[in-house]
């Protein structure tokens, strides 16, 4: 669901309300779909922050309105206001804080009092990092509480995209729902000036001796 | 589920690679009723009528001005793709799983590719991108598995620009030597010799004539540059 301000789509779309611990990843998660970029920096998310959220299927697309609500309560603004109407959710926790999990419970029933059977998925982040506080096999909620689980790294991408086609598949109550390759539209021929080249090569010439975030590490997915 | 996994080469990969639980996929989750009822549709990727010449995976960067450094786009497949038709080359990339694209724009004759001063395995370069479905000046930086496969592609940008500048400056040779012919067959018409020659000449001469006219529209500006 759209906020007031924001434009509607012809396309199915969703309110996913992320909720969690602070510093768990929940803004650097969907920073991450937004842009691509992996932002290091942790800057608390005040109230909560909409963002829409587009994937293809061959279902064709649908959008995910994420709500992407504080974490830290003394920055939590509405609280579980924000989560009316959420037709679907992600749980955040931190696999290398033990605490972030010991959380869940409460994130968990604070959520079902406002929306109840919405298709839910609890996801362990950071799970790139070496010591891991909670191992996979201490994951055991969601057996409980019948909710999916992915263990998921938002530096790395590892499983990054699961959480959004399990809901999107839960949604659409179709298991064969996968993701395909949106239409590469012909980009307009453009002409570039003399002048403008020569800015362009300056420009390109500072930015090119700017070092690279990730520089140290090698591996791609 | 189990079975969309095996077929997914990348999850085994990936499964070896994490030492994630055999059950990774296993669905958990409470029945649900589905919200929405959706349907087949067909799916297009924009890219059937090109050729792939070059496809390389490759992690992109594009340069945040304001805060005057590299961030990151997406890992995927970077794919040099040329037209059937018209032999224009474009660059486009792919964020792998959610198969979103981080870049889609045409490979200029006026594109130059640099190195990346501090890592051998990559190269920046400009264009106007047309990702998000509108024009935008980025600076992009890609970062390959290997210096070969960095060395590949800027080879391949290289000779990809080249040749579309060529591909310009042959057009005007063309039309020049277009309109030499013309003159040409127009004094033999005046001498009344080969009558033969001259029909075929000027069934040619039809076609060029409307040629030369729309290429020396468009290829006014970089001829004066030059």
């Amino acid at each position: 669901m759209a906020l007031p301000n924001q434009q509607t789509v012809d396309y199915p779309s969703f309110k996913l309300v992320i909720v969690g611990d602070g510093g768990t990843g929940k803004t650097t998660f969907v920073k991450r779909h937004l842009t691509g970029e992996f932002e290091k920096k942790y800057e608390p998310t005040i109230g909560v922050e909409v963002h829409p959220l587009d994937f293809f299927t061959n279902c064709g697309k649908i959008r995910f309105y994420c709500w992407d609500t504080a974490g830290q309560e003394k920055f939590g603004g509405l609280r579980d206001g924000y989560y009316i109407h959420g037709q679907c959710a992600i749980i955040m926790f931190d696999v290398t804080a033990r605490l972030t999990y010991k959380n869940v419970p409460t994130w968990h029933r604070d959520l079902c009092r406002v929306c109840e059977n919405i298709p839910i998925v609890l996801c362990g982040n950071k799970v790139d990092v070496k010591n891991r506080q909670v191992k996979a096999k201490q994951v055991t909620f969601h057996r409980k509480k019948n909710l999916q689980y992915y263990e998921i790294s938002a530096k790395s991408n590892y499983n990054f995209e699961k959480p959004f086609l399990y809901l999107a598949r839960k949604l659409a109550g179709d298991a064969n729902l996968h993701f395909v390759e949106s239409p590469a539209l012909a980009p307009p021929e453009v002409h570039i000036d003399l002048a403008a080249q020569q800015q362009h090569e300056a420009e390109l010439a500072a930015a090119a001796s700017q070092p690279l975030p990730d520089d140290d590490d090698d591996a791609f997915e | 589920m189990a079975s969309t996994a095996k077929t997914d080469p990348e999850e085994h990969k990936r499964e070896d690679e994490e030492n994630a639980p055999a059950a990774d996929d296993e669905d958990t989750g409470a029945q649900v009723a589905p919200i929405v009822k959706l349907e087949e549709v067909a799916v297009s990727t924009g890219e059937e009528d090109e050729d792939p010449i070059l496809d390389l995976k490759a992690k992109l960067y594009r340069f945040d001005k304001e805060g005057n450094q590299w961030k990151e786009r997406g890992v995927g497949s970077v794919k040099l793709l040329k037209h059937k038709v018209s032999g224009k080359v474009r660059l486009v990339m792919r964020q792998s799983k959610t198969l979103k694209i981080c870049a889609n724009h045409l490979v200029l004759p006026t594109m130059t590719v640099q190195e990346h001063a501090g890592n051998d395995k990559s190269c920046v370069w400009h264009a106007t991108d047309f990702a998000d479905g509108e024009l935008k000046e980025e600076m992009f930086c890609i970062r390959f598995a290997s210096v070969e496969n960095c060395k590949s592609f800027m080879e391949m940008v290289q000779e990809v620009a080249e040749s579309q500048g060529k591909k310009e400056e042959n057009k005007d040779a063309t039309a020049t030597a277009d309109l030499l012919e013309k003159l040409t067959v127009e004094e033999s018409k005046t001498d009344g010799k080969e009558p033969e020659e001259k029909a075929a000449a000027s069934e040619d001469k039809e076609e060029d004539a409307a040629a030369t006219e729309e290429k020396a529209k468009t290829e006014d500006e970089p001829a004066s540059k030059a």
